[in-house]
């Protein structure tokens, strides 16, 4: 059964609505600014960058009564959801069919986290306050989606780092073929707090310069980023009937591991890995790869390494999160925009190449029709997932 | 494609390993003592299903607590199950909190000012028990953890059961671990969910929960695996027969009173493994113990069962080891699987009556023998009012 996506949703740092990340695409504009290190989390030389959601577009995500009772992660993902239902054609509330929910999340509802602990361990625990912890659990915007959209059908969140967006969509697809949902709502959130900025930061997994630079010789981190992404998924005879746009069809997914990986970074070993993209992407010729190059120097190095065994004959490479930054569903956003065929401007970040990689990401020429495009996610700490996503 | 469980792990308050975690419950014991995770002077209330120290010797202390519970699980299992798990292996877990309690003493120190070790925190997202399981056993096929809050390990399972069936894997290894931490005990403390005293589940005087800790492994295989390694003829095999998921779309906290979600998950289960209500002989409940958790569960019992809701065995797990958030759902798992090996049902510990408004059989006092059963069901229901179900059924 062929399921498609007739929706997409998204805010984040470049604004409110998939034709604005396609516009910071085209122009290969970065979106990062300076995050706030009062709280004192940061020690100093630590990176400053983050791409942060503007506050006024956080505050139009979800109508104000809507919001008191959402933490900023959930009020993200209602509102890429509203915007995504909007892009596709659907009310808020679909009347008629089952809908099921997935959605990944690295961090989850984090500023809630941070309270509750502050509560916790400044005033005391009796002092925790049930709202903090209600939102606090990774899955609540999963669950307000959920209750603002009237969505019945399974209900998953998943965490799985880099890899967590295309398992969601995979995961959101299944269960429209399994029949046990006949729409999906699926995607990527994350909110930014000082704290998780300068922890990622002790890790020295952001880039001290503050710039991301996918694939280029001077990488030296990522920048972290908050949004949220929702796709609305359907069957593609429903979407055909109801005459809606679709916007891609999800095609094969590919899931592995590397053991070789330490707990919070990238492994070396590409083969395996190349080797499982392989056999289940199939021979089928491919016109784009998205990659997760994010600018971090070994995750970067293994995107380039896996991509290389595994095709002789690369596709040109796209590397969005050099305008999207990591995490916060930009990436997940940018690919659906490619396999449209959106135009993407010269690799943001990307000046140098790297002589190790033997790739160079895309350098803004114009690009045929896409037909295939893979994208590729390899997470920090072993996992990978690939996704295929074809032209309708 | 049908899918067997070859291999079971667990650690719970009753100690390490799967045998501690049956002789507990077969003696009606229930696991709850002070907790010493942390300091419980100022919490609402003091009592925890706490693993002890021991359970945790054998493994590195810079995997969190709640990783060493699923290396843990995940090495008895395979044990278990008597095999090397091929290469291609899957690993599916599901976990609440991963490593927050090694996250809350980092962030303890990182505000006063003390030395705050990045090791400490290292493993602080959820999908750490999962990646250290397959790190440790050197797996390559897919990897995902949930992280639904309470149904994230059935769900976990379920991932599992659809990964095998379609013939992207041979073997899983699903579960579930979560460790005690601050943020959950206080938080369900501030939610008024907390039973000072050992929860009671499905009791008339219920007062809330019990929180615990541990971890719980399954190993799965498909059929044709089972078969190469010419083991599928072997007795009394079990099979992960069904899943089914939904959600109340109702209250983050709150279940929706009718059980309409979760009845409905029920029969989604039912239906995946081909069977009716009438073929299910007991349920693992999941039984919180809370007055609304229980009477919502109740309700949907009542509403998929009908009449024989009332003759059907019923079984709270977290009356002895308490509600192991992300691991409930495999930890429960588990005890199925023990209940349809040994046709028998153990009983649900806490004192008190049962509550006779939730018109249930739920076993009490001793173990209740249940010759001949095959087919059970475990629930799960979470935060955020997702919902989940799976039907074992055990093999002649």
């Amino acid at each position: 059964m062929s399921v498609v996506v007739t929706g997409l949703g998204t805010i984040g740092p470049w604004g409110t609505g998939a034709d604005a990340l396609a516009v910071a695409l085209r122009d290969g504009r970065p979106c990062a600014r300076g995050v706030d290190r009062a709280a004192g989390y940061h020690r100093r030389g630590s990176a400053r960058a983050s791409a942060l959601v503007p506050p006024e577009a956080l505050a139009a995500a979800v109508p104000p009564a809507l919001g008191r009772r959402m933490s900023p992660c959930s009020k993200l993902a209602v509102g890429a959801t509203r915007l995504a239902l909007r892009d596709a054609g659907l009310p808020d509330r679909p009347a008629e069919g089952v809908t099921a929910v997935a959605l990944a999340t690295n961090f989850g509802p984090s500023s809630c986290t941070e309270e509750l602990l502050r509560q916790i361990l400044d005033e005391g625990p009796e002092a925790a306050s049930p709202f903090a912890f209600t939102e606090c659990v990774a899955n609540a915007p999963a669950g307000q989606i959920a209750i603002f959209t009237g969505a019945r059908g399974p209900n998953a969140t998943v965490m799985q780092r880099e890899a967590g967006a295309l398992l969601a969509v995979a995961r959101g697809a299944a269960e429209i073929r399994a029949g046990r949902a006949d729409r999906a709502l699926v995607g990527s959130v994350d909110e930014v707090t000082p704290l998780t900025h300068a922890i990622l930061d002790r890790f020295r997994a952001l880039s001290r310069s503050d710039v991301a630079r996918p694939f280029d010789r001077r990488r030296d981190g990522f920048l972290v980023s908050e949004g949220a992404a929702v796709l609305v998924l359907e069957r593609e005879e429903d979407a055909r009937a109801r005459g809606a746009r679709v916007r891609a069809r999800i095609g094969p997914l590919a899931r592995a591991f590397d053991a070789g990986a330490p707990p919070h970074g990238w492994g070396t070993g590409s083969d395996a890995l190349a080797g499982a993209l392989r056999e289940r992407v199939g021979p089928a010729p491919l016109d784009r790869v998205v990659s997760g190059a994010s600018g971090a120097r070994a995750g970067d190095r293994l995107q380039a390494r896996v991509l290389r065994a595994a095709f002789p004959d690369l596709a040109p490479v796209l590397a969005p999160k050099g305008v999207t930054g990591e995490f916060g569903g930009g990436f997940l956003a940018a690919a659906v925009l490619a396999a449209e065929g959106a135009p993407f401007g010269p690799t943001a970040g990307f000046a140098e190449p790297d002589p190790g990689l033997g790739l160079v990401p895309h350098d803004g020429r114009p690009l045929p029709p896409p037909g295939r495009v893979l994208v590729s996610a390899l997470a920090s700490g072993g996992a990978a997932a690939w996704l295929v996503l074809e032209r309708p | 494609m049908r899918v067997f469980v070859t291999g079971i792990g667990a650690v719970s308050a009753m100690g390490a390993g799967v045998e501690a975690l049956r002789r507990g419950l077969w003696e009606g014991r229930a696991g709850f003592c002070e907790l010493t995770v942390f300091d419980p002077a100022r919490h609402r209330t003091k009592l925890a299903g706490e693993v002890e120290k021991w359970c945790l010797a054998p493994f590195s202390r810079r995997l969190s607590r709640s990783d060493r519970f699923a290396c843990a699980v995940a090495a008895e299992a395979v044990a278990r199950a008597a095999f090397d798990p091929p290469p291609e292996t899957a690993v599916f877990f599901g976990s609440s909190t991963g490593g927050m309690l090694e996250s809350e003493r980092f962030f303890n120190n990182l505000r006063s000012g003390r030395r705050a070790s990045l090791g400490s925190v290292a493993s602080q997202e959820n999908h750490g028990p999962g990646d250290a399981v397959a790190r440790r056993l050197r797996t390559r096929g897919p990897v995902e953890t949930i992280a639904s809050a309470c149904s994230a390990s059935a769900m976990a399972l379920a991932a599992a059961l659809d990964c095998l069936r379609s013939g992207e894997a041979e073997v899983a290894i699903a579960g579930g671990a979560d460790a005690l931490c601050q943020l959950t005990y206080a938080g369900f403390n501030a939610l008024r969910a907390v039973d000072e005293a050992p929860c009671r589940p499905f009791r008339a005087d219920r007062a809330g929960l019990s929180i615990g800790e541990g971890a719980a492994a399954l190993v799965l295989e498909t059929e044709d695996h089972l078969r190469a390694r010419g083991l599928l003829r072997a007795d009394r095999r079990v099979e992960l027969a069904g899943a089914g998921a939904t959600c109340d779309a109702h209250h983050m906290t709150a279940p929706d009173p009718d059980g309409t979600g979760a009845a409905a998950a029920i029969e989604r289960a039912l239906a995946d493994a081909g069977i009716g209500p009438d073929e299910i002989d007991f349920v693992n409940a999941h039984g919180t113990g809370t007055p609304l958790n229980d009477a919502a569960e109740a309700a949907a019992l009542r509403r998929v069962f009908g009449a024989r809701a009332a003759q059907l065995p019923v079984t709270s797990t977290k009356g002895a080891v308490g509600h192991l958030l992300g691991a409930c759902g495999a930890l429960e798992a588990v005890v199925t699987v023990l209940c349809l090996e040994a046709e028998s049902v153990h009983p649900t510990p806490g004192g008190g009556r049962p509550d006779p408004a939730l018109g249930l059989d739920v076993v009490l006092g001793a173990p209740r023998p249940v010759p001949g059963h095959r087919c059970a069901l475990s629930t799960n229901f979470a935060f955020g009012g997702a919902n989940a179900a799976l039907v074992f059924r055990r093999h002649a």
